[in-house]
């Protein structure tokens, strides 16, 4: 299981580094490097010619590239062009906003698709079945923000019940300790603050859990009908097991492998959605602050921004390895 | 007495076989390999032939059939036959110009004013009294091309890379696994980014147009059809017909592309319908985020309904006609290509 790990974590070096490649190389063709974005319109030759120099541009790619990635291991992404705050500063603000939002909408589809994509492979061909697939289809083809303006106009706008944006309603107190504003009000036991918060989180939510959820479905059920018909499951029901051993240690432990694979690369999808749904619903997480850095054309958040998640997106991939190695035993083995 | 139809029967196959060898050599003073490389194809293709054969049709012909069976299949084959049509003939159908402001006059969005359908106008006006059918219609192609540009990127480019890792890995050795290991990690690393924020990126780096989104949209689908592709060219490199056609020694880049290659292309093939349904949806969320086509002259549904959203509460009907045709269409695609997968997957079969 170590050397597992140690082996995975090694690997993970080599997708760091080509990213980081691609990423700096990206950065050198943007047009209208730090001469123009920190300089005045009307500064001379010259002056940009010596703010490349104090910056280190007029070197070789290869000791830029060097001193790029000193920048990037001593947590230096940079300076976003319209707050004028450090990149990693803006990432670390908002990105609690963005794990609850995920997390909730995470929840959301699994703790609703699982038993849904179960009960829909039991009963193969029934109504509940019909509106299982059909409706995870259509939540595949509907795009994010579409769906969450509808719920944003029924919910918030024509029927008043849930609120239309940000994390809280404007002017609630509340102690912060970790930016959760969920767990944080659990901790110092500031339960308005918690129910106000979920609220919150209730629509955009829904917004992103739509289309993991669909995916979940489908991937259950398709995953259940495959393992009800497995030899073991049925000496499992023939040895008189109960119904409920044989689901949860027979069926379900074997079929949730390939969900929990799509689990975690949903989690990348969740990113793209997240900037999509945050940004409909003004919730200030890092999906919006992408979506207005397309916006202002905001190039050292948007290098910064995506470096970080794509990291993030390659140990959420490395913990589905692990966690499936442990579910598995057969891949343990290999 | 019974052996001799049988004796017979064996003794035409065999000369059937052998029937493409003279026109073989006829064709050119080929040098022994090529004659051999010749010799191979036949057998390959017999073997194929056999294989896929089973019950006396191929493993395409068999899935069609399934098809034909599916109403899934059919729903979206129609879905999909439909939305082509449209694209292709869009300026026949199209009552009106898309960009004429013919019932400006009508139309106020600021006090809310807008008209609904009638006799003249089937879907109603837009916020700038331009004829909503039209636009609609008209958007359709912009959607196809869009959609089919962004899938023929990824198809292509993926393929590229997949067909180039896969070939290397099952026939160039040692030194070929090490190139297929070099592509795979950098596949890895395009993988690593969700594909709307490598969409994204690539829309800010080039500027937002119609081209941006075909391109963003499809080098996103890169990987998808690079791993494919590669994991099948890997399945068939260990079957039994590349090893004979190895030690006849047909050589490699021959065996990749003849034999390997079109054994490959099912899933592939399958994929790119379940790729344009995606397309046609990210390419709405670029819209959206404002990397579209900015040009109004060819109106798009992602751009259509970006628009709309400022007017949701007002007039939803602006948003909910590209929201409906986005919706229908991907759904048309994904049916026909879930249909296309299913019917090819022996496990699926009934």
């Amino acid at each position: 299981m170590l050397r597992f790990i140690v082996r995975r974590l090694l690997q993970l070096i080599p997708t760091l580094g080509g990213l980081s490649i691609l990423l700096f190389v990206w950065l050198q063709r943007l047009p209208g490097g730090p001469e123009y974005a920190l300089l005045p319109d009307d500064a001379t030759a010259e002056q940009r010619a010596e703010l490349r120099r104090s910056l280190g541009l007029d070197e070789p790619v290869m000791v830029q590239y060097l001193a790029f990635l000193r920048r990037i291991a001593q947590g230096d992404l940079g300076t976003s062009l319209t707050t004028g705050r450090a990149v990693t500063e803006e990432f670390l603000t908002r990105f609690p906003a963005t794990v609850e939002l995920s997390v909730t909408a995470m929840l959301i589809a699994v703790t609703a698709g699982i038993p849904l994509g179960y009960l829909a492979a039991r009963r193969r061909g029934s109504v509940l079945d019909v509106a299982a697939v059909g409706g995870s289809l259509l939540g595949i083809c509907t795009p994010v923000f579409f769906l969450a303006f509808i719920l944003k106009v029924v919910f918030a706008e024509k029927l008043g019940i849930l609120p239309s944006a940000f994390r809280l309603s404007p002017g609630t107190n509340r102690t912060d300790l970790s930016g959760l504003v969920v767990l944080d009000g659990l901790r110092t036991g500031e339960f308005d603050v918690v129910w106000n918060a979920l609220l919150h989180l209730a629509l955009p939510g829904v917004a992103l859990a739509s289309i993991p959820l669909a995916v979940i479905v489908r991937m259950t059920r398709a995953s259940v009908l495959e393992v009800v018909g497995e030899d073991y499951v049925r000496t499992a029901n023939a040895k008189g097991l109960h119904r409920n051993t044989v689901r949860t240690r027979h069926v379900m432990r074997n079929a949730l492998l390939p969900v929990v694979t799509s689990v975690g690369l949903l989690t990348g999808a969740l990113f793209s959605g997240a900037v999509l749904t945050e940004s409909v619903f003004a919730f200030p997480g890092i999906g919006s602050f992408i979506y207005e850095a397309t916006q202002t054309r905001d190039y050292p958040v948007l290098t910064g921004f995506i470096l970080l998640i794509a990291t993030m997106y390659v140990f959420i991939n490395l913990l589905v390895d692990i966690s499936y190695s442990l579910l598995d035993p057969r891949v343990r083995a290999q | 007495m019974p052996t001799t139809p049988s004796s017979q029967n064996r003794s035409e196959s065999r000369e059937g076989t052998k029937a493409p060898e003279p026109a073989d050599s006829r064709d050119g003073h080929t040098p022994l390999l090529g004659r051999r490389a010749a010799k191979v194809d036949r057998l390959a293709e017999l073997m194929g032939r056999r294989e896929e054969g089973g019950h006396g049709a191929g493993v395409w012909r068999t899935a069609f059939d399934r098809m034909r069976r599916s109403p899934m299949a059919i729903t979206g084959a129609v879905i999909v036959a439909v939305f082509v049509v449209v694209a292709l003939f869009s300026p026949v159908i199209a009552p009106y110009e898309p960009v004429a402001q013919t019932w400006g006059d009508e139309v106020f969005p600021n006090r809310s004013v807008f008209v609904g359908p009638r006799a003249e106008n089937w879907l109603g006006l837009d916020n700038l009294g331009r004829d909503q059918f039209s636009r609609m219609v008209i958007g359709a192609r912009q959607t196809l091309l869009v959609g089919v540009v962004a899938t023929l990127v990824g198809f292509g480019v993926g393929a590229l890379l997949g067909g180039a890792a896969g070939a290397a890995a099952v026939l160039g050795g040692r030194w070929g696994r090490q190139v297929d290991n070099l592509v795979m990690r950098v596949i890895d690393m395009m993988l690593a980014l969700p594909t709307l924020l490598l969409a994204v990126t690539v829309a800010a780096l080039v500027g937002p147009s119609l081209t941006t989104v075909m391109i963003a949209v499809g080098v996103a689908q890169v990987p998808i059809f690079a791993r494919l592709l590669r994991g099948a060219m890997l399945s068939q490199g260990s079957r039994d017909y590349v090893l004979a056609a190895r030690a006849l020694g047909v050589r490699k880049h021959r065996i990749a592309l003849v034999h390997i290659l079109p054994n490959s292309l099912g899933p592939v093939i399958v994929q790119s319908t379940l790729t344009l349904a995606t397309a046609i949806i990210d390419a709405a969320a670029l819209s959206y985020l404002g990397l579209g086509n900015p040009d109004p002259a060819f109106p798009e549904w992602g751009t259509m309904l970006a628009d709309a959203q400022r007017f949701l509460s007002s007039a939803p009907q602006l948003a909910v006609y590209p929201a409906l045709a986005i919706i229908v269409t991907a759904l048309g695609f994904t049916l026909l290509g879930e249909a296309m997968r299913e019917a090819l997957d022996p496990k699926l079969r009934k």
